[in-house]
């Protein structure tokens, strides 16, 4: 195995064991090796985030091991960032994320957050207890293709109506996709107001997202 | 062209218009049919059987073509089997023509089993009503006063009541007849020395309350006799507003949502009260109308809906109620039955989602008689936390969830006959040992168990016993390397723990606890002991004196398995105590005492409420919290415990 294998093994298995240490330690050496930092963050910290995100789809991880995995990440991607060369950046796609106006329930969303992040979206995350215009507002501003909404009660689902009728309005319909999720969220749901996408999950959300915008 | 639809075992039949779903038409039929989401078709709760073939009985063809095609999330809800035998969700399924519907034992409401009693608790008698008697001298014929004057003045100077006293409408309408009848001997009752309720011909001794908890799954209602203090009779029942939906949540989304939903359920709660109230009173010899005063405690939301309040605003943040001190009512404007001019008094809201339900705790438990410092925490899926002594009162509601009463879980049920209520599993073989509602004896002992689920308190037993034998890690992840054919992977690939087989149920399968379950059982505990460490920290308390678990299925935890799941926060396990149902005692202590009614509202004023779901590092703490027993917290209770977990590691 390569010195620059062993290293990408090295970010990938801090991420998905939740060992900061360990990603912290191979983001250093990936600097100081001058592996490309791009390379070092998609093939190495991202894989292993990825893995978590499977192995929590798949019940065997869980919240604290996302958010213990993504602590490791972070880590990794505050060294290794700084080092990216601008050009090899490509377009990322917008997407603007809250929790709907009326509720402040937001770990779910922050956990979709970090798994779309390292799914190569740009997130603009609005936080909670967000009215369905600011989400309208925001990604015309940024000229976002999609608006993720979530929610944990029955009783705000309403205002995830709101936006998809606001977009109609607006006739921007075709060119704001709407991703919906949370706890009473259903398929049914989604369809019934017209939602362009439903997640199950984080991890989900991502495939999702990429299939709605026909993203690789 | 109409429908017909027929529910089987129930019998209920009923003509119905095309597009209507057999969950609604349940509903209307008043057929038992489980709905925890209220037919948000999340669930997959409510399974029915559409039956195929031509019934002479009802003299109907019935078949799968008669009602909507099978939707996407039935073919993820329902196996392959369950289709292919003409299994439906309720909620989803529409008719289209004439079908016979069977519901199978999983999918049927049973009578739950509530745990009505409290602790016994010393009272002082000191009613809101008093019963007076007089025994009226004849006017003169000069005497020019009304009916009502004449009454008055004997009250003001036989039984030195109040100069400002008046009549409830109701009493005048008697009056006339009741000062004649029996030759002027009459029995009044006063409301508060303010109001006279009820006038009766004759000498009447019989002076009864009721007290209601009116809980979002459970009632419970007991008849009080206002002289002694003595409870003349109880009971408990489910709230029929759970056909509209499980939740608090569903039930105001179902209000907002549908016509007329603020109404059904209003008007199904009164009815429930109502009966309620009949039953109480046939047991005790007497009638509705003989119940002189009512008191009523409830989570903020059920105070709305049976108060008939806009509930709409409670359902979002910041969750305004529209009235937060205490009410005195008119029953009759409440539509309940009991005497005509007889007053509701419901205890004060304190905040959102800390209801009149906790300040009937609190006045139960009193946390400010002692310097030591209480926790107090109702376990139901509002989890209100109080933690106080005689220097300060806080609390704060955690959005727990319905995991612990049975909801969310697989083969979660309420606890109600069938249901797997306590669990034991050998450290060594592995092997489960249960015991189920309705019967005395453990699994080990029998062959037919008759199980049909399991139950708040069993899942709690099953995930603590899970732990301490080392078949869930801390993590709460299964331990792939368990020697014991009861770990197992299901057809999805999850992975999954047997608790009882196919042949000790009631059901034909399986009863499991998956991964899933697991989870649900960390969010909701987690929730808990997050609100409770906050609450401890703000207020600088280090060591609680005591850890008193409430709710309407309180008593029935076992203590060592809620410590051990880190539910609560370490403690010696002589400090925890159940207390059942703390807030029917803390309505009855209201309605016997009117001390009681202004400690409540003086504590609703103080109690300072936490917000602890948005401090800022709620979601690192949350996370922390749902390890067994906690990711990093020390348990030194628990040290044996602990240090006696098995590892099984790969052989």
């Amino acid at each position: 195995m390569s010195k620059q294998e062993r290293i990408l093994g090295d970010l990938a298995e801090g991420v998905v064991s939740m060992d900061t240490d360990l990603a912290v330690k191979a983001s250093r050496e990936a600097v100081e090796e001058k592996i490309d930092a791009y390379l070092a963050i998609n093939e190495g910290l991202v894989k292993g985030m990825n893995e978590a995100g499977r192995l929590y789809e798949e019940e065997e991880y869980f919240v604290p091991e996302l958010l213990l995995a993504s602590d490791a990440l972070y880590a990794g991607l505050e060294i290794l960032t700084p080092h990216i060369v601008r050009t090899k950046e490509g377009e990322k796609s917008k997407i603007i994320l809250g929790v709907v106006q009326g509720d402040t329930h937001d770990i779910g969303k922050n956990l979709v957050k970090i798994m779309l992040e390292v799914g190569g979206f740009e997130v603009i995350d609005l936080g909670r207890d967000v009215p369905a215009e600011a989400f309208i507002d925001k990604a015309k501003e940024v000229n976002a293709g999609m608006i993720g909404l979530s929610t944990l009660m029955t009783t705000t689902m309403p205002v995830m109506k709101k936006v998809v009728e606001l977009l109609e309005q607006e006739n921007l319909k075709d060119k704001i996709r709407v991703l919906v999720g949370g706890g009473p969220v259903s398929p049914a749901f989604a369809k019934s107001i017209g939602a362009d996408g439903y997640a199950e999950n984080a991890n989900n959300a991502v495939r999702v997202a990429k299939s709605l915008l026909a993203v690789e | 062209m109409s429908c017909q639809v027929i529910f089987q075992p129930a019998g209920r039949r009923d003509t119905v218009t095309p597009g209507k779903s057999l969950l609604e038409a349940a509903w209307e039929l008043g057929v038992d049919l489980e709905s925890p989401c209220g037919g948000a078709g999340v669930c997959g709760k409510c399974k029915v059987k559409i039956e195929e073939g031509f019934f002479p009985k009802y003299g109907i063809d019935s078949s799968v073509n008669h009602v909507s095609p099978v939707t996407d999330e039935e073919r993820q809800a329902l196996a392959a089997e369950e289709l292919a035998d003409g299994y439906r969700l309720a909620c989803l399924t529409k008719i289209n023509g004439n079908v016979l519907v069977f519901i199978p034992e999983e999918s049927r409401g049973a009578k739950q089993v509530v745990l009505e009693t409290g602790v016994r608790r010393s009272v002082t008698v000191n009613p809101a009503v008093r019963r007076h008697h007089l025994k009226l001298k004849s006017r003169g014929l000069g005497d020019s006063r009304g009916d009502w004057e004449f009454l008055r003045e004997a009250l003001i100077q036989e039984k030195n009541l109040s100069p400002e006293i008046t009549a409830d409408y109701c009493v005048l309408r008697k009056i006339a007849l009741a000062l004649r009848q029996e030759d002027g001997e009459v029995t009044v009752w006063v409301w508060r020395n303010k109001e006279v309720i009820e006038v009766q011909p004759g000498f009447h001794e019989e002076l009864y309350g009721v007290a209601i908890d009116i809980g979002t799954t459970t009632v419970a209602a007991y008849l009080c006799s206002l002289d002694t203090g003595d409870v003349a009779a109880t009971t408990s029942f489910m709230n029929p507003q759970v056909r509209y939906g499980e939740d608090v949540l569903s039930r105001i989304t179902y209000a907002g949502t549908s016509t007329g939903g603020l109404s059904n359920l209003n008007q199904t709660i009164i009815e429930g009260i109502n009966r309620a109230i009949a039953n109480l009173a046939a047991e005790a010899g007497l009638l509705p109308r003989q119940v002189a005063d009512l008191t009523l405690v409830f989570n903020t939301a059920m105070h709305h809906l049976t108060l008939n309040l806009e509930p709409q605003f409670l359902g979002h943040a910041p969750f305004l109620p529209a009235v937060k001190e205490p009410l005195d009512l008119k029953a009759r404007d409440l539509g309940i039955h009991v005497c005509q001019g007889a007053w509701v008094h419901a205890l004060p809201v304190e905040a959102g989602f800390v209801g009149p339900d906790n300040m009937a705790v609190i006045i139960a438990e009193e946390p400010y008689q002692s310097p030591e410092v209480k926790l107090i925490i109702d376990i139901g899926t509002n989890g209100e936390i109080v933690l106080g002594n005689n220097k300060f009162l806080a609390s704060t509601s955690c959005a727990t969830g319905p995991a612990l009463e049975g909801a969310q879980i697989a083969f979660g049920m309420r606890a109600a006959e069938g249901a797997i209520e306590r669990v034991r599993i050998d450290p060594q073989t592995l092997e489960v040992d249960f015991r189920v509602i309705g019967s005395s004896h453990w699994s080990g002992e029998a062959e037919s168990m008759n199980a049909k689920g399991i139950c708040g308190s069993g899942i709690i037993d099953a995930v603590a016993e899970m732990f301490k034998t080392g078949i869930i890690a801390k993590s709460g992840r299964f331990n792939k390397h368990l020697p014991s054919r009861r770990l197992r992977k299901n057809e999805s690939g999850k992975t999954e723990f047997v608790l009882a087989w196919a042949r000790e149920t009631a059901i034909d399968q399986d009863i499991v606890i998956t991964q899933g379950d697991v989870r649900a059982v960390q969010l909701a505990k987690a929730a808990l002991y997050t609100g409770a460490k906050y609450l401890m920290e703000k207020f600088a308390v280090a060591e609680v004196s005591e850890v008193i678990l409430a709710g309407a299925f309180g008593s029935y935890i076992d203590r060592e398995n809620a410590l051990v799941l880190g539910m609560i926060p370490d403690c010696p396990l002589e400090k925890i105590k159940a207390v059942g149902n703390a807030a029917g005692d803390g309505a009855k202590l209201a309605l016997l005492n009117l001390d009681k009614r202004n400690e409540a509202k003086r504590v609703a004023r103080s109690v300072k409420f936490l917000e602890t779901s948005l401090e800022g590092d709620f979601q690192s703490r949350f996370a922390e919290a749902m390890a067994f027993p906690h990711a990093k917290d020390s348990f030194p209770h628990l040290e044996e415990i602990l240090s006696k977990i098995p590892q099984w590691k790969e052989v």
